[in-house]
């Protein structure tokens, strides 16, 4: 068990030999603790804010021992447990070096103070003649004593207010502080050792999972917390170890023994929803952020911005666009809670402790000082993620089940959930003066809200969906630049998707607009770029950044853009861009400064943009750990630029779509940026919070950088292939031309049912349609049957595969029931276990061969030929009576499959009689006597037990194999496309002998593919033939094909590959969206994987029609490994496919399978039956 | 499915489990193991935060079901040590302090390991590709591409110190 809980405050303030610092000591019990010092020199230090991934608790730790003069390891930081932590409120806006750690400083000062005086009075020593090292203090003078601090704290509790005038260390004092600690947690993190959230085990503890409404990602309206119609919960009563069902108004959960219950459960339980309601499109955001009511804040009106404008002599008039966002942690929300009648505790990853703590109490109508909140660390979320709503999740289901709960969510409830970092349109009004000065700077911008509410708050209709506004769209509102005639205006207004703070929070975009518009400036007033915006930058700590930074990347000034040329069709640029990150309520206070010089190169020919270089200079005041400051630089870098190129939240018209990181991509190794860090030395002055700074003029340097090298401004984000294609080609992109006419499945022929009965009735006349019944008779006694026929009779069974169809729901052997959904309506197998009602125990031979070779049923009824007869027809009479032989050995089961009912006309089905007559050929299958015995051999398997062409040839109107050149030419069967298995085979790869076999014993050949669908089922159901049975039906299946030589072979996996890497930018540009899709989510399989040979070879991508790819993404497909072992077999891999189904919506499936076809085979016409194709799969699934 | 008996080889030990053979590898790992070196992150494969070695070969645990794993031998973030030492890609990882959040820290050295085990001098491009589908949202990069280079000449500074092969048709009789 991993049960996290700090030590809570009550227990220091009753210890004994401890000195404590705490508030306000007239406060008793409820003063908040910042310092414990115990009997044994450990330093205990507190503070209200977490570690969000930055390192804080490792800076704090060096503050307070730096102040304390004791060495860095004797303390350790307890951050935002609320049963020990002080309540510094949430952890946000770069606050906790900067304003959060004073009083802890103050605390740390305190304590010397008072451990000073202590020893002076014990020892009799003056105070300035008192030195202290290393948590040990002696006399200057030289007197040969020594006082630890665990001696000086011995003997009696003390507590002490913090002293707010206690005088604190000179910083030209600092050893700790100013010096690069590594940080404390990495080791017990890189080896598995450190408690996550996610890590945090309860004795007990259950697991839930929840099940979220329809309008994902939007939290206000009528709708919310009332859109639930029903659950019914019997779609999960047979699910084992389910604990319960919890529906709260919108709030649904699922509770299990085990994880893996508890998604199937979640999965698995039918829930029925109001449609939601209609959203502005968030896609394109500026049309729905102008329409959003909002009040106008005037931050700052100067000179007169009108007349100014109206005399401008190069007006210029712009609008910026910030897309949706999103925090984007790795690790989705987890929480454990545990709810007890005497109070609740939670292990949360909250960025907030206190404020939830509040939520929490809220929620469950107990009092706050009941609930402990046990604060652990999470996946990094820059702003605020699910870390609440899970915590609010575990506590409802902890209370509806009496036990603790651990409730994690999925990645497509974080991705859809999480409060978005909202978007924004800035608009700026100004241009230059005679003098190429700026004329005026008019400058509007509008942030919808960002408050969320804790989600199941709303979901219980706890508390109404209403939306609040608040005022946090001014962050760096004020641009940083002298303007003569300026005017700011913010547009508060409410949020549209649900929002929270997202790190460098509106300054980013407001920053984004002020430096590309400044750059706009200096570029129509012939000036470089920095020499302009020094011409109006007043502040002289910025002008000392901006320099220093032009001169480390060796800035080269120009006035026009191009300079830097290109090469092949690359074209390099290089922007600039300055911001100093204003934080909190307005006016704000400053973090670091941060300028960056960002280098690009722009392909013309696939639009993308690398970043190729960054350069930045920060001034953060003094750097209380270095080396955590200049990761948080390269940290700010990265994701910044990550979010520039690459990242937008893709929303329906209801909710939020991208659920994963094919959808909302994040920027991987290969693209990171060379990165130059420049620390501009100021250890003299105040720490500022460095946590956000250097994202802050990312998007501006980046676009600057972009203008520099094609002379185009881009003024949204992000900046996508697409966009910078559309902008180079001037918006001209032809649409991809049409592709020829599709293939059609058999069922898909639009034969009217008249047609069809007069087809049929035609022939009825010329055959009997009616056939005796034969007798029943006593179920046969096995035992007259050898050992070795029963296996001649397994062996058949096998080689005919009769359990892929007639495995019974819940997998007993040929129990039937399975249903097959043809063109004539649903047919069902049948039972054909020796059950004497059910089953086939009351038929004799004679009715079972009839059965099999005729397709009559004993009693004289017509089988559809979706029963193979067909094939059977011409099987061995040895064969046949060894099948009922090992039939007759099975278990009965009396269970009654589902009747087969067809609609009129096809429910006659004393037709088939007519239909036989045409295309029931029953005569023994003919050897070919100038083969060789194994090609016979085979030949024998595949065409009548193993019946392949019942699945691989394609049907006439009437439902029959097509026979000729069609037979073994492709087919369908439920809902998968069974491929051609001779020279028709569209794979760009030929069949041999050893692909065959391999592909049949194994399920996977490494030309072609893996088995999946119903050819798994056959793959698995094959296992007991023998590998000369297998080696047989591969020789003959390669004999089907033209000769395929092992060069001819090698030559076109040569040629697939490398077509499919030229296609690349083609298919990109074909699919720019499929392109992310499969970076982001099959890449890392299927692209450079040393086990599964490349897509380029896959059989299903050269298909006529997309099903059997939409089958795998929709569905998945089993690891081959799993496949191969039933067969006995070793297969490397040991993946399987995860299923999209529930993950990628319509629209992002179809742009991946344009961009799969468009790359991986790209000699073949794009598909353009992709919608139909995704009804007929998604109806076929049952 | 229903629930099995099923032995596994993690960390050089046997454990026995019983659970659906469908069942994730990860879950098995985290909930019945109790290891916490792989995470969950997306159960998709998509981001590497659950990766573990099965063979020496790095895959990602939330595709890998129970019942594929047969004898394969499962290595986790916690079985990378030898007799609690970490191993030098671990020690890699913290003497460049490679991680900020460190939730994508054990795919990142899962990575690394399995990279290693194929490739014992990789280039910087065989480095960033090894790692191409790892993510990591805090940008920590820099510092990860600094402990991979660094892993990297740990591994070269082993081999270059091993004894040379000795060929015994030298040796005289």
């Amino acid at each position: 068990m991993t049960v996290h809980r700090e030590t809570p405050k009550s227990s220091y303030m009753a210890a004994a030999d401890t000195l404590l610092i705490v508030s306000d000591i007239t406060r008793g019990q409820d003063a908040e603790l910042y310092i414990a010092i115990g009997p044994n020199g450990r330093v205990t230090a507190f503070n209200g804010h977490v570690d969000l991934g930055t390192g804080i608790r490792t800076s704090l730790a060096q503050i307070v021992a730096e102040e304390l003069c004791i060495p860095f390891e004797q303390v350790e930081m307890v951050l935002g447990a609320t049963s020990a932590a002080p309540n510094q409120g949430a952890t946000i806006a770069s606050e906790t070096i900067q304003i959060t750690a004073v009083p802890l400083r103050l605390a740390a000062a305190t304590a010397r103070h008072h451990l000073l005086a202590k020893a002076s009075a014990r020892t009799g020593v003056a105070l300035d003649q008192l030195l202290v090292e290393d948590g040990i203090v002696r006399a200057s003078t030289g007197e040969n004593w020594t006082l630890t601090f665990a001696e000086l704290v011995a003997g009696e509790h003390v507590r002490l207010s913090i002293n707010v005038d206690a005088a604190l260390k000179p910083a030209s004092a600092y050893t700790l502080v100013g010096s690069s600690r590594p940080r404390v947690d990495i080791p017990a993190k890189a080896t598995g050792q450190w408690t996550y959230v996610h890590d945090v085990r309860v004795p007990g503890m259950l697991h839930g999972r929840v099940v979220r409404p329809p309008y994902a990602g939007f939290d206000h309206g009528d709708h919310v917390g009332n859109s639930l119609i029903s659950i019914d919960e019997s779609s999960v009563a047979d699910i084992d170890g389910l604990v319960g069902v919890i529906a709260i108004g919108d709030f649904v959960g699922v509770v299990a023994t085990r994880e893996e219950i508890a998604i199937e459960a979640a999965k698995s339980l039918k829930v029925v929803w109001r449609d939601p309601p209609q959203r502005p499109d968030l896609n394109a955001p500026e049309a729905a952020l102008r329409a959003n009511p909002a009040t106008a804040r005037k931050l700052a009106d100067r000179g007169n911005v009108d007349l100014a404008l109206a005399g401008s002599a190069q007006p210029m008039d712009r609008t910026y666009v910030w897309p949706y966002q999103m925090h984007a942690s790795i690790g989705p929300s987890c929480a454990v809670a545990d709810y007890r009648d005497d109070g609740l505790t939670v292990w949360s990853g909250t960025q907030n402790p206190f404020p939830m703590r509040r939520d929490l109490a809220l929620l469950l109508d107990m009092p706050e000082d009941m609930i402990l909140v046990e604060r652990l660390e999470a996946a990094g979320c820059y702003g605020r993620n699910c870390a609440d709503d899970v915590t609010a999740d575990a506590a409802l289901l902890s209370r509806a089940v009496k036990a603790p709960v651990r409730v994690q969510l999925s990645r497509e409830q974080e991705h859809a959930w999480e409060p978005k970092g909202a978007a924004q349109i800035m608009d700026v009004r100004g241009g230059l003066d005679l003098e190429g000065g700026p004329s005026a700077y008019d400058f509007e911008t509008r942030y919808p809200s960002n408050l969320a509410p804790t989600l199941p708050l709303i979901l219980t209709g706890k508390v109404p969906p209403v939306s609040d506004v608040v005022q946090m769209g001014d962050r760096t509102a004020i641009p940083p630049y002298a303007y003569g005639n300026l005017r700011v205006t913010v547009h508060d207004m409410p949020p549209i998707a649900r929002a929270s703070w997202f790190r460098g929070v509106s300054a980013m975009p407001n920053t984004f607009a002020h430096e590309c518009y400044v750059d706009e400036l200096a570029a129509a007033a012939g000036v470089d770029p920095i020499e302009y915006r020094l011409r109006y930058l007043a502040d002289p700590r910025a002008v000392d950044l901006v320099k220093a930074l032009a001169e480390r990347a060796k800035w080269v000034p120009h006035t026009k853009w191009g300079t830097l040329g290109g090469e092949g069709d690359l074209l390099y640029g290089r922007g600039f861009a300055y911001a100093v990150y204003i934080h909190g309520p307005f006016p704000g206070k400053a973090a670091a400064w941060a300028a960056w010089v960002a280098d690009v190169a722009v392909n013309t020919k696939t639009g993308e943009i690398a970043v190729t270089k960054v350069t930045c200079a920060q001034d953060s005041g003094m750097m209380i750990n270095p080396d955590g400051v200049r990761h948080q630089i390269h940290g700010n870098i990265i994701q910044s630029t990550s979010r520039v190129l690459k990242e937008k939240v893709e929303f329906s018209s209801t909710a939020v779509t991208s659920k994963e990181w094919g959808g909302y991509s994040l920027i991987t190794f290969p693209e990171v940026p060379d990165i130059d860090v420049l620390m501009v030395p100021r250890q003299d002055e105040p720490p500022l919070g460095v946590g956000e700074s250097a994202s802050v003029p990312s998007a501006s340097a980046i676009a600057n950088a972009v203008y520099d090298a094609t002379g185009i401004r881009f003024r949204e984000l992000p900046l996508t292939p697409e966009l910078v294609l559309a902008a180079l080609n001037g918006n001209k992109n032809e649409p991809s031309p049409a592709a020829p006419a599709k293939k059609r499945g058999w069922w898909k022929f639009g034969l009217s049912a008249a047609g069809a009965v007069a087809a049929v009735s035609g022939i009825v006349t010329m055959s009997s349609p009616w056939r005796s019944a034969i007798a029943t008779i006593p179920r046969p006694d096995t035992n007259v049957y050898s050992a070795a026929t029963i296996e001649r009779g397994r062996l058949a069974a096998a080689a005919g595969a009769c359990n892929v169809c007639h495995v019974g729901p819940d997998g007993t052997p040929f129990a039937g029931g399975r249903r097959f959904d043809t063109p004539f309506g649903a047919v069902y197998a049948t039972n054909i276990t020796p059950d004497m009602e059910n089953g086939i125990g009351a038929w004799s031979y004679p009715a079972f061969e009839r059965a099999m070779r005729e397709g009559v049923s004993r009693d004289g009824h017509h089988l559809y030929p979706a029963h193979p007869y067909t094939s059977f027809a011409g099987a061995e009479d040895a064969d046949l009576q060894a099948l009922y032989a090992y039939m007759m050995t099975q278990t009965p089961v009396a269970e009654q499959a589902p009747e087969t009912a067809l609609k009129f006309p096809y429910n006659i089905r004393s037709m088939m009689a007519g239909w036989n007559a045409l295309f029931l050929k029953n005569e023994p299958f003919r050897y070919t006597e100038t083969r060789t015995a194994e090609w016979n051999r085979g030949a024998y398997l595949v065409e009548t037990l193993g019946h392949c062409s019942a699945c691989h040839t394609e049907r006439n109107a009437l439902g029959a194999e097509k026979s000729g050149q069609a037979r073994l030419s492709g087919g369908f069967a439920d809902g998968w496309e069974a491929p051609a298995l001779n020279s028709l085979a569209k794979g760009p790869v030929g069949w041999t002998a050893d692909a065959f076999y391999d592909y049949l014993r194994t399920g996977h050949s490494r030309d072609h593919g893996s088995a999946a669908g119903p050819m798994a089922h056959v793959v698995e159901v094959m296992q007991p033939l023998p590998d000369t049975d297998i080696r047989a039906m591969a020789t003959y299946l390669a004999s089907l094909n033209d000769g395929n030589a092992p060069e001819a072979i090698a030559a076109q996996k040569e040629a697939a590959i490398a077509a499919s890497e030229t296609a690349k930018a083609e298919a990109a540009r074909v699919s720019p969206k499929g392109e992310r899709i499969f970076n982001g989510a099959c890449a890392t399989c299927h692209q450079g994987n040393t086990v599964l040979s490349s897509l380029a070879l896959n059989s299903n991508l050269h298909a006529e029609t997309p099903d059997n790819i939409l089958q795998v993404i929709l569905n998945g497909v089993e690891a081959p490994a799993i496949l191969a072992e039933t067969t006995g077999r070793e297969a490397p891999e040991v993946m399987s496919m995860p299923a999209f189904r529930e993950t990628l919506n319509e629209t992002q499936i179809k742009d991946l399978a344009a961009y799969l076809r468009a790359r991986f085979a790209p000699d073949k016409a794009a598909w353009t039956d992709t919608s139909s194709a995704m009804q007929r799969v998604v109806s076929s699934a049952h | 499915m229903t629930p099995v008996s099923v032995s596994l080889t993690v960390n050089d030990a046997v454990r026995r489990v019983d659970a659906k053979p469908e069942t994730p590898l990860l879950y098995i790992l985290r909930n019945d193991l109790a290891l916490n070196g792989p995470k969950y992150g997306c159960g998709l494969g998509e981001c590497g935060a659950c990766a573990v070695l099965v063979d020496n070969r790095p895959v990602r645990s939330c595709t890998v079901p129970l019942g594929a794993v047969g004898t394969r031998r499962v290595t986790t973030l916690e079985g990378l040590a030898v007799d609690g030492v970490p191993h030098p890609v671990q020690r890699a990882f913290i003497e460049e302090a490679a991680a900020q959040c460190g939730y994508c820290l054990n795919g990142m050295i899962i990575a690394i390991v399995g990279l290693l085990a194929r490739n014992s001098d990789p280039s910087e491009n065989d480095i960033r590709e090894a790692l191409r589908h790892h993510l990591c949202r805090c940008g920590t990069h820099m510092e990860i591409l600094a402990a991979a280079r660094r892993a990297v000449s740990y591994a070269r500074t082993d081999r270059d110190a091993a004894p040379a092969p000795v060929d015994k048709t030298e040796v005289s009789p």
